[in-house]
């Protein structure tokens, strides 16, 4: 029952964080500035959310996370679909793990 | 464009995201199993929650025994960063009536987020997110099952391996934008440095938050865009 308690309330905290922008920015935003800032955040975001995170992915073993980034940058970088990218992060971290 | 095919097109835009976003869904089940919950509590808090990081952090506290409200209150502080993503989202469905955007707004998640706010903004339609939530939200809840089912047969070094996954995925979708817009890349710096530093001060949630609103804020001055890339 305490487990049930404690799902449910983080469902509703998280629900919140969702609904509060569509309570709160549902008119048309004509001014440019606000507009590009929007539009870089998709990017300042999921570099936030990588990097430093990235490098404690594994804290005893820091290089599974900076090598797994690596790969994911060089596989990117040329061009290799998000498919591509992915899986060749996970085959050298079990590499990695196996050696 | 009739809502059928929008939809359908946002269903084929999420394939990639299943590969980000499986390995993390199997690796928290498993990891639920090691702490301690059964699976009917492990697949209700990925229906109830779909959110990933913050699910895997709770296990965390639960393990060295944290009470309810302290885990509640840092699940809403991990998580608020949906409320910076999900304006980014809204913006894009002015036109979208109110209590459609209530029941869609249950599936921003970083991926969806991630795809939806990428694309060009005359495709990212209503009809286009809530394609792309039902493959990332079937996923999720999917991958939850399956990792119940396979917590006893998984080799460590797979499980152990699949926690790369997220982070690859957000690499992926980035570079491709500053290959084409090397100022983006030095927003990509700025940001992380921003990260790195505020991370010295607050915990890593904040530091996220605000590193994420101070670099897209500095982005605005140092960041040119096209008419290409601002589509």
């Amino acid at each position: 029952m305490k487990m049930f308690f404690l799902i449910l309330g983080m469902s509703l905290v998280t629900y919140l964080g969702r609904l509060l922008p569509v309570l709160f920015f549902s008119q048309k935003n004509n001014r440019p500035r606000v507009e590009k800032f929007l539009r870089l955040i998709p990017y300042s975001a999921m570099t936030a959310l990588v990097f430093p995170g990235v490098l404690s992915v594994d804290s005893d073993f820091v290089a599974i996370g900076v090598v797994g980034a690596l790969t994911a940058l060089i596989l990117s970088w040329y061009g290799m679909s998000i498919t591509v990218v992915v899986i060749g992060a996970i085959l050298v971290n079990m590499l990695m793990y196996a050696m | 464009m009739s809502s059928r095919e929008q939809y359908l097109l946002g269903v084929k835009a999420a394939f990639p995201v299943i590969l980000g976003v499986l390995p993390v869904s199997i690796a928290f089940a498993v990891l639920s199993e090691h702490s301690g919950l059964n699976a009917m509590e492990t697949i209700l808090m990925s229906v109830m929650v779909f959110a990933g990081a913050s699910q895997i952090m709770a296990l965390g506290m639960f393990v060295t025994g944290a009470g309810l409200l302290p885990i509640i209150i840092a699940t809403f502080i991990l998580n608020f960063r949906h409320v910076i993503m999900g304006a980014c989202v809204m913006n894009r469905m002015q036109t979208t009536p109110m209590w459609k955007k209530v029941i869609l707004c249950f599936g921003v998640t970083d991926e969806s987020f991630a795809i939806f706010t990428t694309m060009e903004e005359k495709n990212s339609t209503a009809s286009y997110f809530a394609g792309l939530i039902s493959v990332t939200y079937g996923t999720w809840v999917l991958g939850t099952i399956l990792g119940c089912a396979a917590a006893q047969f998984l080799p460590p070094l797979v499980s152990r391996s699949l926690g790369i996954a997220l982070s690859a995925m957000f690499i992926g979708l980035v570079i491709p934008n500053v290959r084409k817009n090397l100022q983006l890349g030095f927003l990509v710096i700025v940001t992380a440095l921003l990260n790195i530093a505020f991370g010295q001060v607050m915990p890593a949630s904040w530091a996220i938050i605000s590193a994420t609103l101070l670099g897209a804020f500095l982005g605005i001055f140092f960041v040119e865009e096209s008419s290409e890339e601002a589509a």
